[in-house]
């Protein structure tokens, strides 16, 4: 299985400011949380017993999919600052 | 006197390309790019056609620039649920310089690219974020930036080179954001393998190498999935449409997991060390994504521009990008030199994409694309291939039928005539 090993495979130089905010109760009217089975990062989770997408920022690969599948406009949506988030080594 | 002629935003293959264009024209050309590096942010993996455009500005380009491999080898194989079908096109051609494509890797190739810029007399300034643009009067004026340098840049004109997810392309009102339909998403994995293993398990020889191109292995979503050579690794990914992708609900990790597991792919993978993966939107719509690529002084390039097209056999996106790029600088140039960056002068630039290959491949491919869009090219037809493929290499004891009588058999229940004949039509007006 290799899910269980690509996301460690990332690597990052983070902010400590999240770099795309979530208003939670925009996703209480959504019923698809296209947001949560699409992103490739798994940074979106719906969760059930919550009734909301938890979201974390840390592993954005900053690819847009959430950005364009949310169409509630949930998402204040940025670049990391310069310098900052997902990085290529080589 | 603002010190620079142009503020190109993004180092990748557009803005690099639109920036060191300008300097070969003599004109002073800032290029911001928002990672430690050129290259640092890109996870492409893939193959670059060998284009003039870079030539024309480092002659003797492609022998210097960092590729991984020529390509010599292309192959389509359409999966079906227990067998594969191939389509392989091998090229002594392609083995002769001058090479017809490379495979390369963004995170070293964009780096170079952006240093014989930067040679070149471009200012390249890295870790450098566009938060926006300043607008004064209709007209963009500069740039909003964050990181190394803070506060406000001003020059006559932007060049949005910002990739797909175009922030400031959609803030000069070019276009109000794409759309999951326009979209397509890929995921992708790369393993390393020794050079020497690499070049025997695929059969190749030196710099050699090949591409993979995959439909049918996306559990019906529609999109394709691949493997490309570099020189010791192997890029595998999936590509699927992402209004595609969220109806079906699938996780598009989990669509590349059962392509890496699966049989054409698993064996090419064995032993080899999963190393990295990452994940990128493709602008898919083409053509009709914007109705123009110009503003008062504001110029959009590649992705960001959404020139990159499919038809299911060529993928291309680098190419377009660096003559989008080399078009814009030219463009640009001339309205500076002419004291006038107004949407009217700056059009020329949407003149110069309309009458060069990248406009008229994105019109010619057009249908294609659209064509790409019936779900039953993902999984109907390849299972109609394999069941046609299978009949006709059965030897059972049994008398053999002819092909379109075998074909009638495999059809038979799976498909209407009414729907071949209509997907036929298509497909003609699509592709011929």
């Amino acid at each position: 299985m290799i899910i269980d090993a690509i996301f460690d495979l990332v690597s990052y130089r983070l902010h400590d400011q999240a770099h795309i905010v979530l208003d939670q109760s925009r996703c209480l009217q959504c019923d698809h949380h296209a947001c949560a089975h699409s992103c490739p990062a798994r940074c979106y989770e719906w969760s059930a017993e919550r009734g909301r997408v938890e979201f974390a920022y840390e592993g954005c690969v900053e690819c847009g999919t959430c950005l364009a599948v949310c169409d509630r406009g949930a998402l204040d949506w940025h670049y990391p600052v310069g310098g900052f988030g997902v990085r290529f080594p080589r | 006197m603002p010190e620079f002629d142009a503020i190109v935003v993004g180092a990748g293959p557009a803005g690099t390309t639109a920036a060191f264009a300008m300097a070969r024209a003599g004109a002073r050309a800032l290029l911001l790019e928002r990672g430690e590096w050129p290259g640092a942010k890109n996870m492409f993996g893939g193959m670059l056609v060998a284009c003039e455009t870079p030539e024309r500005l480092l002659p003797g380009f492609w022998d210097d620039a960092p590729w991984e491999r020529y390509v010599t080898r292309r192959v389509l194989t359409v999966v079906g649920p227990e067998s594969s079908t191939s389509l392989k096109h091998e090229s002594q051609r392609a083995g002769k310089e001058p090479y017809a494509g490379y495979t390369l890797y963004r995170p070293v190739f964009d780096r170079w690219y952006a240093e014989r810029a930067r040679d070149a007399g471009v200012t390249l300034l890295c870790d450098c974020m566009v938060e926006g643009l300043v607008v004064r009067d209709g007209q963009v004026r500069g740039v909003r930036v964050s990181g190394r340098a803070d506060g406000v840049i001003e020059a006559p004109v932007v060049i949005a080179a910002d990739g797909v997810v175009s922030l400031l392309a959609k803030e000069a009102g070019l276009h109000d954001g794409f759309k999951p339909g326009d979209l397509a998403l890929g995921v992708r994995a790369l393993f390393q393998l020794d050079e020497g293993e690499l070049d025997r398990r695929l059969g190749l020889r030196g710099r050699e190498g090949a591409t993979y191109e995959f439909l049918g292995c996306t559990e019906g979503v529609r999109g394709g999935a691949f493997v490309y050579t570099q020189l010791d690794s192997l890029s595998v990914g999936v590509v699927v449409h992402l209004d595609a992708l969220t109806e079906r609900r699938i996780a598009p990790y989990d669509l590349l997991e059962s392509f890496v597991g699966s049989a054409p792919v698993a064996p090419l993978l064995q032993g080899a060390r999963l190393a990295e993966y990452s994940a990128h939107l493709l602008p898919e719509g083409g053509a009709s994504m914007l109705p123009r690529r110009s503003a008062a002084g504001f110029l959009v390039a590649g992705d960001a521009g959404a020139l990159c097209y499919t038809n299911g056999l060529t993928f291309e996106g680098m190419n377009l990008a660096m003559a989008s790029g080399e078009m814009a600088a030219k463009a640009a140039v001339e309205a500076v030199g002419a004291g006038d960056v107004s949407a009217e002068l700056l059009s020329a630039y949407d003149a110069l994409l309309d009458d060069s290959f990248v406009m008229k491949d994105l019109k010619t491919w057009k249908r294609a694309g659209a064509f790409l869009k019936r779900d039953q090219m993902f999984a109907l037809y390849p299972q109609l291939i394999e069941g046609l493929m299978e009949s006709i290499y059965r030897s059972d004891g049994r008398p053999k039928q002819r092909i379109a009588r075998l074909g009638l058999g495999v059809v038979r229940g799976r498909a209407s005539w009414r729907q071949l004949l209509k997907d036929g039509i298509a497909a003609g007006r699509s592709y011929l």
